[in-house]
């Protein structure tokens, strides 16, 4: 017996997780297309283990395949 | 073809009374259904589906001058009711619901946005609450009840006598608050899918695995799924008027990316409510009695579903006394089926 009610909050919950962190983090949209997400990202702290580069604006590109390629560029 | 271009907000203020009038009406079903068709022959059913603003448009006159909600006093709904009703048109008014203090990245379209709204949201939320409320009087019956519909309308104080319109039983003083809204509406053009994903914010497509465009915008916080027949959904919405404004957004970006879209037939097709009676309930009890309308399966999943026959809603009652109601078109079939439920929970109340 499907619930269809169910079938609602699976939406709702992907919603929630996107928007939550739209809210708390920093991120300013997102995009998946043609398998390539496309992330936009405001006021970031990338920590290594020595240093720490503070960036207003970050734009990540990535793709999956079997050889996982991920392309991140900074701005 | 019959189609809904946007209206207003005042021109939508009239046809918001007529569904209040409907809703005071209920104990009238013969003039009721009445208002619903128009004597056009093979057109009935087409005109009954779509197009319940035609036929209450032509009922404006005789029936506005019955009830006239904007200038209700509630002053004498029990405080945290009050304080509930304020609170929403308050929020809503101001398009900042649940404490959302995240700057808006368009000031000054959803400024504009929200002053139009302001009206129609106060305005509805008022007389919403108000239909829906006046079933819930606590020994004093509230605002025109079946009985006294036809006599002019009284200001309520403390001091004015009425007489109760059930005697014995009370309402349940508890207001089932709306969790979600999915609505529909046809933008009536083709979309290039591939075009609204790679241009518009926060948007996801993935044609292997689901067919439409998932965007979102943060405010109403809302999922639009968007088809390429030009057909939407959008889900997520708090409220009737929310949801036709997060619509209404959704239908901008898809005009902003060069696409001739129209906003048709707006529909709400699911509402869901939730809320809490505050007392753990026997549901094993509940089951046997109840056997045609409920179901029961602990080991499938934790709570009744109860299926109500009238209002066609379905319930999921939880030991804990939380209940969820679905399935319903309008709120006033949810605030029904909750205080339907309502006497029955109470008398499988646990220890």
């Amino acid at each position: 017996m499907a619930y269809q009610l169910y079938r609602n909050t699976t939406l709702g919950n992907s919603l929630q997780e996107s928007l939550n962190e739209l809210i708390q983090g920093s991120l300013n949209t997102y995009r998946f297309c043609d398998n390539v997400w496309t992330f936009i990202l405001n006021d970031v702290e990338f920590i290594e283990v020595t240093e720490l580069i503070k960036v207003d604006k970050v734009k990540i590109v990535a793709c999956d395949g079997k050889n996982t390629g991920s392309n991140m560029q900074n701005e | 073809m019959i189609s809904s271009p946007l209206l207003s907000p005042m021109e939508e203020e009239p046809y918001l009374e007529i569904y209040l009038d409907q809703c005071l009406n209920q104990d009238e079903p013969a003039s009721t259904s009445s208002h619903l068709f128009s004597p056009i022959g093979p057109y009935d059913a087409y005109l009954h589906i779509s197009s319940n603003q035609e036929t209450l448009a032509s009922h404006l006159e005789p029936s506005k001058d019955t009830s006239d909600f904007s200038s209700v006093d509630l002053s004498f709904l029990p405080d945290e009711l009050n304080q509930e009703n304020i609170e929403q048109t308050f929020t809503e008014g101001k398009e900042g619901v649940e404490g959302n203090h995240e700057t808006q990245g368009d000031p000054s379209r959803l400024q504009e946005l929200s002053e139009k709204n302001n009206n129609d949201i106060c305005t509805h939320n008022l007389s919403l609450s108000n239909s829906g409320l006046h079933q819930l009087s606590d020994g004093t019956s509230t605002l025109p009840s079946p009985e006294n519909s036809n006599s002019s309308f009284f200001p309520l104080t403390s001091m004015t006598p009425l007489t109760p319109m059930t005697p014995v039983s009370e309402g349940s003083g508890i207001v089932p608050q709306l969790q979600n809204i999915v609505s529909t509406v046809n933008l009536a053009c083709k979309l290039d899918l591939k075009k609204i994903a790679l241009h518009a914010k926060n948007a996801e497509y993935n044609p292997k695995r689901f067919a439409a465009v998932i965007m979102r915008i943060r405010e109403p916080r809302t999922t639009a799924l968007i088809f390429s027949s030009g057909k939407m959904v959008c889900t997520g919405a708090k409220s009737e008027e929310l949801s036709r404004l997060a619509a209404r957004k959704f239908a901008r970006v898809v005009q902003k990316l060069g696409f001739p879209a129209r906003f048709l037939d707006f529909k709400i097709q699911n509402m869901v409510g939730s809320c809490d009676v505050r007392f753990p309930i026997r549901l094993e009890s509940l089951v046997l009695t109840h056997q045609q309308f409920s179901s029961y399966e602990p080991e499938l999943f934790p709570g009744l579903v109860y299926r109500m026959v009238k209002p066609r809603i379905v319930l999921l009652i939880f030991v804990s006394g939380k209940v969820v109601l679905t399935g319903a078109k309008e709120r006033s079939e949810i605030y029904e089926a909750f205080e339907n439920i309502y006497p029955i929970l109470k008398g499988f109340k646990k220890a």
